[in-house]
């Protein structure tokens, strides 16, 4: 276990798209970055899996360094952070957010497995360092982040949050 | 220097409550997957976008207020969104590049 009282910083910023594909076939739901110059529409067969389009943000993929010993925490198998308004006490995250002093903000980090059959979500290491990462750089007390692994959320299909991605550009 | 003097000197209107603090640096975007490895804490957020990513991506990392440029307008849901952030909004009838040069005039860099 490392002894150093980490300082993170943002390394390997690369701007792309977060794509969201479905499966006809089983209703399976996946999702990929991709740094192409326009997100990929592609239908193709994987396995048991027909995937098709489903739609794109403009997001932004990053790992974590610390300054002061080098270490870097891959955040590859994150797809973004999700805001969360989440208030249904029966939720693990509902029920976090409740127990939270004023100023605090729950953000869910999100895998590209939602349905987790794959038994895997951010790791351990990616949230304990966004946590420190996203407090690191608050100004005061006043406002405290919180990051959870979305696996924590009990039914992410009817998870209540905003996520951070860049939806509502052709809103303006 | 302070938001209050960023809000007389740049002739801003407030949409919401908000308290006097320290404000340091502006960054200046409209996507919010930029906001969140570009801005820092303390920043005037100098924006076109009023939507609720906008307020999820500004209280990530802690800017001091939000500057809706053009006269652009939130809804009523992200105005309670803010509230609840403790984030000051604030709108300016300017647009983008008018509204960064008074800023720069004011010695923000």
């Amino acid at each position: 276990m490392s002894t150093c009282d980490h300082r993170w910083s943002m390394t390997d910023i690369r701007s792309g798209y977060l794509v969201v594909e479905g499966c006809y076939h089983c209703g399976a739901r996946s999702s990929f970055f991709s740094t192409e110059p326009v997100a990929p529409v592609d239908e193709y067969r994987e396995g048991d899996h027909f995937w098709e389009y489903r739609g794109s943000y403009q997001a932004v993929s990053f790992n974590l360094v610390c300054e002061k010993c080098g270490q870097k925490v891959d955040l590859s198998d994150m797809a973004g952070l999700m805001l969360s308004t989440c208030t249904d006490p029966q939720c693990t995250v509902g029920a976090l957010a409740a127990s939270q002093p004023p100023g605090t903000t729950i953000y869910v980090a999100l895998c590209y497995d939602s349905s987790h059959a794959s038994g895997h979500c951010v790791s351990d290491a990616g949230i304990t360092a966004l946590n420190e990462y996203f407090n690191q750089r608050l100004r005061s007390g006043r406002r405290r982040i919180v990051v959870v692994p979305c696996s924590m959320c009990d039914d992410l299909d009817r998870c209540r949050g905003i996520v951070l991605a860049d939806t509502g550009l052709t809103e303006l | 220097m302070r938001i209050s003097e960023v809000v007389d000197t740049t002739a801003l209107e407030a949409l919401n409550a908000w308290d006097d603090d320290d404000v340091a640096g502006v960054y200046i975007s409209d996507m919010v997957s930029d906001i969140i490895t570009g801005a820092q804490a303390g920043n005037v957020l100098v924006t076109l976008q009023t939507h609720k990513n906008l307020i999820a991506a500004a209280n990530l990392v802690d800017v001091a207020m939000v500057v809706f440029v053009r006269d652009k307008r939130p809804a009523d849901d992200v105005l309670e969104l803010a509230d609840k952030a403790g984030i000051p909004l604030f709108v300016s009838a300017d647009d983008t590049w008018t509204y960064a040069v008074k800023l720069y005039e004011l010695g923000m860099r």
